[in-house]
């Protein structure tokens, strides 16, 4: 039987732009300082630790951790692409619901250049190359940044199955920077219309420059425990995970010719279903998402993915105001990687931070009224889905 | 709220599989899988005929209280069934039940069976027609009668059960296992028969621990068995989400798993010869090996091989040679080396150096002279070694069945590239390259190409042997026609030797170690009175004879020899060479024909002889050194002017490939190149055998789509491909990774690609630069203009550095193109070019006027006569040009007047230029004119979509009503989708092209709601 998995300290860094942030081990070591004041633990007391990364040479999880202790302790270097920082935190889970350890630092950072994602090593097999091959079969290779050729192309599928309004797209951008208005930590904190959305740059249509998440230096942690450890330690009704999962692609994702499958809408919603049965609980019981809006596409197709809404419906979900304040759920009240940016190390363990401040009913002007059970989606090309439940007693 | 409601929520929530409203009938559903199967789909909303005759497993008896005993169950549990007592051999009574009780039937579950286990010697006839009637007749009348029913209403699910114990065979169940495997055809054709009106067929192979179980496994195995193990499967196969048809599964125990046919790839034998039983022997490791397989899906896919092979067609043969599988045929490659001491010993060998006096023998066999050459015939021996070592080795051709007894040499032709260094490391690469049918006996030619270090070629050879009694298939004769024949007049030279006594016995440690020409007793069995000389050893004599009369004495002008071995030699007698010049058919060699005969004898033993010579000699193609630029960097003086024309350029590419062997199997994609303006196609082929350039093509691995200039400009390493590509000025398709691997393009030598351009350009077929029109007296044209331009830069050494930009001036009527760079190096200025940081377009009369001060480049602008792309900022950088001397300008065009015509800068060559393509006139007013006539003959068209549209095509503006019989207006209007898109893709789908395609691909933008855009496809066949 599986032990049951607390998160006891959360901690992140603001998220920057490139060339304005710290070096990457300096802001590691913020958020994971900052993470362990949270839970009120000493760095002594951390039995491994998991850093996620993907821009970088090996061992940065060392080079950052050992600024906060040489404690010889086991530290593991873990790269997904966007789901990295995820990943990281599931392997941390992992360790504590198997009972390998009582308390573990789950650490992600990412420095990040100016501009679009592109590939590092081009002396080698591209990891991308069964997407980037469907992509082009189905919709040509164009010179636009290819993740945004990516989904902005899963748009373009989904537009014309449903017949949905450029303007929906651009609306989650609006919502996003509402949400970002009130989070310190997010790189973009001020307001965009919709009409400006719209009006600025095409990158990939339907995407416009708005619609598109920022490159962004940054880093974010999580002190997770056993229920032994947070009793010895006087912590009382921590944050807990309540199920968590990862998919990778199935063969939907290159063999039927659909950008939604490739961008792995069949994996986030295996991914979900999995955490649904496992925790008992249906999307009906969760106030507050925080999911992988790279692009505002990926975003709507995500509200479908997660059974926030059903498929084709994803407009009126957004007309009726379900993904804001008010409506059904709260989604990205961070601000989500649109606003707050998308350090690709960190951003699933920033969305984790996020979601325990609002299980603990310390969000601020975020906070969604009544939070008791959080999601959170953190999706990578390539690829791979975590998605987890978080609860609060 | 409980465990089990929140349970049941997220269930629902999920999408539980339901069955509200169907009917299904499952047949033997009294006890085990039936039962199972029946339960499983009337909880979920089903309902079910339960059908069971009552009787026990071998089929003896029938009573009602089985199918009862389900029927209660259902009900108890709040769903709907009835029974039936019926044999499945009544089907349609079965059927009528289901119809009688609820109107339809949407699924059927054949899963009645009984068992009549018995070894194939025990069996009767009963046992067999019992089995065969309940399982197939019976699954058969139930189908059968519900068949019409499901295809009217559209919707049906059919389920068989087959069996393990048919799919494998099982001792004892041989009625069994042909019943099980029948119902496998028959549900795999009514899959196909059903497809069309979603009447989907599966077959499930089960195994359950069931009644009919209990008599072949264990007991606590069947226990483990349990027949709700099965039943999901079922439910989910028969749910009208499911798409699967034709399907066969293996299930039971928590194991699901779906069956298919693997077919060895096999051996295909080309048509048109008898296949005797013993290829099929000899064929049988391939014939059944499944390391290369396929898994046939339907008939089509089954029959694709075979229909392949109709156009085949057998080249013959016979038992001594099968042409089909030895043309063509090539040899792995392999390596050898000589140095000076093979040299000479091969020269003592062939004859040389009788005189140890004569310089012009020692030459061959002396290392230390001072004009130490190797003896040019001595390419043959390299060559011929390998084939001996293969033959040592047992390594023949496939489909070479003779031996070496029936082998003579019957021709020879030996080329150099050029003179024999005097020692080497060789890369041989060998093939079978034709194989005649001379009626009694077959000519077999080997070609060997041998390589340098290097990879560059050295030496070629073509081995022509005759083949005795091996002819005789009918096969082609090849050519007859009497070559290299004598003139009817008194040799030009003469020269008489005789041979030693002991010269076979030095030849042949050259590496012919034939004991034909060694040993007396050997040569006696083969009925010659004494060992024979080699016939490549009177060959060695011949051209050196031949060397000795027409090039003075010196080997390096040797070309090639070649020969026809009309008789044997004998060691110890007298050979006349008897030589004639000849005029040489291309006029870039000498020709000598020539003869040997037998002095004694007065035989001919060397007939159809030349030998070609080399006018200069041939020098070492130079190390190769990667270099960016294929024709960019040429030296000035040899290189041939103008820049290279696309034809060009692919000649050079096919020439790269040629010299590199291994290129093709590193890189193994195909590539098409569709170039425009003007347009062409080529495909470069680097995949199939060496690799090839050839024009023309439609298909391939990877597809690059762009304009003639910027091919050329690539390939001279002018313009990135990087670049090309963001810029949207190159398109990449298909299998786009491969694109990276064209990266070879970038190690093609400069030097080589000038001589290959220069080559072509000899013979005829090349374009020079182009000059530029001629200015009006006076003034300067825009080619001396540049020209002033370059002198100030060069004037002024800290420009570049400080403007940091480069410009390309795209000019029209006379079009030129010019790059002026002042980022690299100290600036310059050149004739083409296609992109630079800015990009500046007008016409050549403006841009004159400009330089000459006569005209503000603003103004130009604002009127749009001037057009700057790319950074528009870095042309305020250009005000340089205002700073330009206008007397210096003056002595500049005077200086370039003066001088010759050469002095003229050249204009543009024919590739480089970029010309502005000219505006193209619009083709939617007429395509929209044909639309409205026909919306007016076919107003469905338009009314059927229901909407207004508004169309942007190439800014222009358009308004769709098809609310009604549809009418088109110029201009917007209110609407409820608008189709933004070019000219050209207008053309498109007015050609038929999907308006979805062109969506995905982003050629078309729709606002609004798209599935209006589903509707519209009234476009197609209006050009």
């Amino acid at each position: 039987m599986a032990r049951r998995v607390n998160v006891i300290g959360v901690g992140m860094t603001k998220f920057q732009k490139p060339g304005a942030s710290d070096e990457y081990n300096v802001m590691a070591v913020k958020a994971a300082r900052a993470a362990l004041e949270d839970a009120k633990v000493d760095y002594k007391d951390v039995a491994s630790a998991y850093c996620g990364y993907v821009y970088g040479d090996s061992t940065c999880g060392q080079r950052s951790v050992y600024e906060l202790g040489l404690t010889g302790i086991p530290v593991f270097n873990v790269n997904n692409n966007c789901s990295t920082g995820s990943t990281a935190l599931m392997l941390a889970a992992q360790a504590i619901a198997g009972g390998l350890y009582e308390c573990v630092l789950a650490l992600g950072f990412e420095k990040m250049e100016k501009g679009a994602l592109a590939s590092k090593f081009t002396d080698r097999a591209n990891p991308l190359e069964w997407q980037a091959n469907l992509m082009s079969k189905v919709q040509g290779f164009n010179a636009a940044p290819p993740a945004a050729q990516m989904f902005g192309g899963a748009g373009r599928e989904y537009r014309w199955k449903y017949g949905t309004k450029r303007e929906t797209f651009a609306k989650i951008s609006s919502k996003a920077r509402k949400h970002a208005a009130n989070n310190p930590y997010a790189m973009f904190q001020e307001q965009l219309t919709v009409e400006e959305v719209l009006a600025s740059p095409d990158v990939f249509d339907p995407l416009t420059r708005y619609q598109c998440c920022p490159p962004t230096c940054g880093a974010a942690a999580a002190i997770l425990c056993s229920d032994e450890f947070a009793k010895k330690h006087g912590i009382s009704k921590p944050v807990w995970i309540a199920a968590q999962e990862m998919t990778t692609d199935y063969e939907s994702s290159f063999k039927e010719d659909s950008m939604i499958k490739m961008v792995g809408f069949d994996m986030a919603k295996a991914c979900a279903n999995k955490v649904y049965e496992k925790a008992g609980l249906g999307p009906k019981d969760v106030q507050v998402v925080e999911l992988h809006d790279c692009f505002t596409a990926n975003e709507l197709l995500t509200y479908e993915a997660l059974g926030l809404c059903k498929e084709g419906e994803a407009e009126k979900f957004i007309d009726d105001g379900d993904n804001t304040y008010g409506g059904k759920f709260v989604t990205n009240p961070s601000g989500g990687l649109l606003s707050k940016g998308h350090p690709l190390g960190a951003t699933g363990l920033a969305q984790c931070t996020e979601l325990v401040w609002q299980l603990r009913g310390t969000a601020d002007k975020r906070q969604v009224p009544g939070a008791k059970v959080a999601l959170q989606h953190n999706l990578g090309l390539g690829g791979a889905c975590v998605v987890t439940m978080y609860r609060a007693d | 709220m409980s465990i089990d409601e929140r349970a049941q929520r997220v269930r629902n929530e999920m999408g539980e599989m339901r069955f509200d409203g169907r009917v299904a009938i499952v047949t033997g559903a009294g006890n085990g899988l039936g039962r199972s199967h029946a339960l499983l789909l009337a909880s979920r909303g089903c309902k079910v005929v339960v059908n069971d005759l009552g009787g026990g497993a071998t089929g003896a008896g029938k009573s009602s209280s089985a199918a009862d005993k389900v029927v209660e169950e259902i009900k108890a549990a709040g769903g709907e069934a009835v029974a039936n007592y019926d044999s499945v051999e009544d089907g349609d009574k079965i059927v009528q039940t289901a119809l009688d009780n609820w109107k339809r039937i949407d699924i059927v579950v054949n899963n009645a069976g009984i068992l009549r286990d018995t070894s194939f010697k025990k069996l009767t006839d009963e046992d067999w027609d019992l089995i065969y009637r309940v399982h197939v007749r019976g699954s058969y009348k139930v189908t059968k009668a519900a068949w019409d029913h499901m295809q009217e209403a559209g919707f049906g699910r059919v389920i068989f059960t087959a069996s393990a114990a048919g799919i494998y065979g099982n001792f004892g169940q041989a009625n069994y296992a042909m019943a099980k495997l029948g119902l496998v055809g028959f549900s795999n054709t009514l899959a196909i028969e059903g497809k069309k009106k979603n009447v989907l067929v599966n077959t499930i192979a089960p195994i359950a621990g069931s009644r009919l179980t209990e008599t072949i496994l264990p007991k606590n195995i069947t226990d483990a068995l349990k027949p709700e193990y099965v039943s999901p499967l079922v439910a989910y196969l028969c749910h009208e989400s499911c798409e699967e048809t034709g399907g066969l599964f293996e299930v039971g125990g928590g194991l699901y798993t779906k069956l298919r046919w693997e077919r060895t790839e096999g051996k295909l034998f080309k048509l048109g010869r008898e296949i005797k039983p013993e290829q099929i022997k000899k064929s049988w490791g391939v014939i059944t090996d499944f390391g290369k397989s396929t898994y046939p899906a339907n008939i089509n896919e089954s029959m694709g091989p075979i229909l392949g092979n109709l156009e085949s067609k057998a080249l013959g043969g016979n038992e001594f040679i099968d042409v089909d599988q030895a043309l063509g045929h090539e040899f792995p490659p392999q390596t050898s080396r000589y140095d000076e001491k093979d040299l000479a010993l091969y020269a003592l060998g062939v004859g040389a150096g009788a005189n140890p006096l004569d310089s012009g023998e020692l030459q061959y066999v002396y290392e230390n002279a001072s004009d130490f050459r190797a003896l040019p015939t001595f390419g043959v021996v390299p060559a011929l070694g390998v084939v001996f070592e293969a033959l040592k080795r047992g390594e023949t051709a496939p489909g070479m069945n003779y031996g070496f007894d029936r082998i003579l040499h019957g021709e020879q032709y030996t080329e150099l590239k050029r003179p024999l260094p005097p020692s080497a490391k060789l890369t041989h690469k060998a093939k079978i390259k034709e194989i005649w049918d001379k009626g009694k006996g077959a000519v077999v030619v080997t070609a060997i190409t041998s390589f340098d270090e290097d990879g560059n070629e050295l030496v070629y050879n073509e081995l022509s042997t005759f083949v005795r009694g091996a002819g005789g298939w009918g096969g082609e004769r090849g050519p007859s026609a009497e070559i290299n024949v004598p003139p009817n007049r008194a040799p030009d030279a003469t020269v008489e030797e005789k041979i030693s006594d002991a010269q076979a016995l030095l030849y042949r440690l050259s590496g012919d170690i034939n004991p034909l020409h060694v040993d007396p007793g050997f040569a006696k069995a083969f009925g010659f009175d004494k060992p024979i000389l080699h016939g490549l050893c009177t060959f060695g004599y011949a051209a050196r004879h031949v060397i000795k009369s027409f090039s003075k004495n010196d080997p390096r002008f040797f070309k090639s020899i070649k020969v026809r071995f009309s008789d044997s030699v004998f060691p110890g007698e007298t050979l006349v060479t008897e030589m004639w010049k000849e005029p040489s058919a291309t006029g870039q060699s000498e020709k000598i024909v020539f003869r040997c005969k037998v002095k004694e004898r007065d035989k001919s033993v060397i007939s159809n002889a030349a030998i070609e010579l080399y006018k200069e000699i041939p020098k070492a193609p130079e190390k190769k050194k990667p270099a960016a630029a294929a024709a960019a960097a040429a030296p000035a003086g040899a290189a041939p002017s103008g820049e290279p024309t696309s034809a060009e350029a692919f000649a050079v590419i096919g020439d790269f490939i040629g010299q590199n062997g291994g290129l093709a199997s590193e890189v193994g994609k195909t590539f098409l190149f569709k170039l425009s303006g003007p347009d062409s196609a080529w495909i470069v082929d680097l995949k199939n055998g060496k690799g090839s350039v050839a024009s023309g093509g439609t298909s391939a691995d990877c597809i690059l789509e762009l304009s003639d200039a910027d091919f050329c400009a690539m390939v001279a390493g002018k313009a990135d491909p990087m670049k090309l590509w963001t810029e949207k000025k190159l398109k990449i398709g298909g299998d786009v990774m491969a694109s990276q691997k064209l990266m070879f393009l970038k190690k093609i030598d400069p030097k080589r690609a000038m001589e290959v351009v220069g080559k072509l350009r000899a013979a005829g077929g090349g374009a020079g630069a182009s000059a530029p029109a001629a200015a009006p007296s006076g003034e300067p044209t825009s080619a001396e203009a540049f020209a002033v331009i370059g002198d100030f830069i060069e004037q002024n050494g800290g420009l570049a550095a400080e403007v940091g930009k480069t410009f390309l001036f795209r000019l029209s009527s006379p079009d030129s193109a010019w790059t002026v760079d002042l980022k690299n190096g100290k600036g310059s200025v050149t004739a083409g070019g296609t992109s630079a940081d800015c990009i500046l377009d007008l016409s050549d009369d403006d841009f004159r006027a400009m330089v000459a001060g006569k005209a503000d480049p603003m103004k130009l602008w604002t009127e749009k006569k001037l057009k700057i792309g790319g950074d528009v900022m870095a042309s305020q950088k250009l005000m340089f040009l205002k700073k330009i001397d206008p007397k210096r300008g003056a002595e500049v065009v005077a200086k370039l007047r003066g001088a010759s015509a050469s002095a003229q800068p050249a204009a543009s060559g024919g590739g480089a230029t970029a010309k502005p393509a000219a505006a193209k006139a619009s083709q939617a007013p007429a395509i929209l004119k044909v639309l409205a006539e026909r919306f007016a003959k076919t107003p469905n068209l338009a009314t059927e979509v229901g909407a207004k549209v508004n169309l942007v095509i190439s800014d222009k503006f358009w308004h769709l009503d098809l609310t009604g019989p549809g009418k088109i207006t110029e201009g917007q209007a209110a609407a409820d989708v608008a189709l933004t898109l070019s000219d050209d893709d207008l053309v498109a789908l007015a050609k038929g092209e999907s308006l979805r395609e062109l969506y995905q691909h982003g050629r078309v933008r729709i606002d609004g709601d798209t599935r209006v855009a589903h509707k519209i496809n009234f476009f197609k066949g209006l050009v």
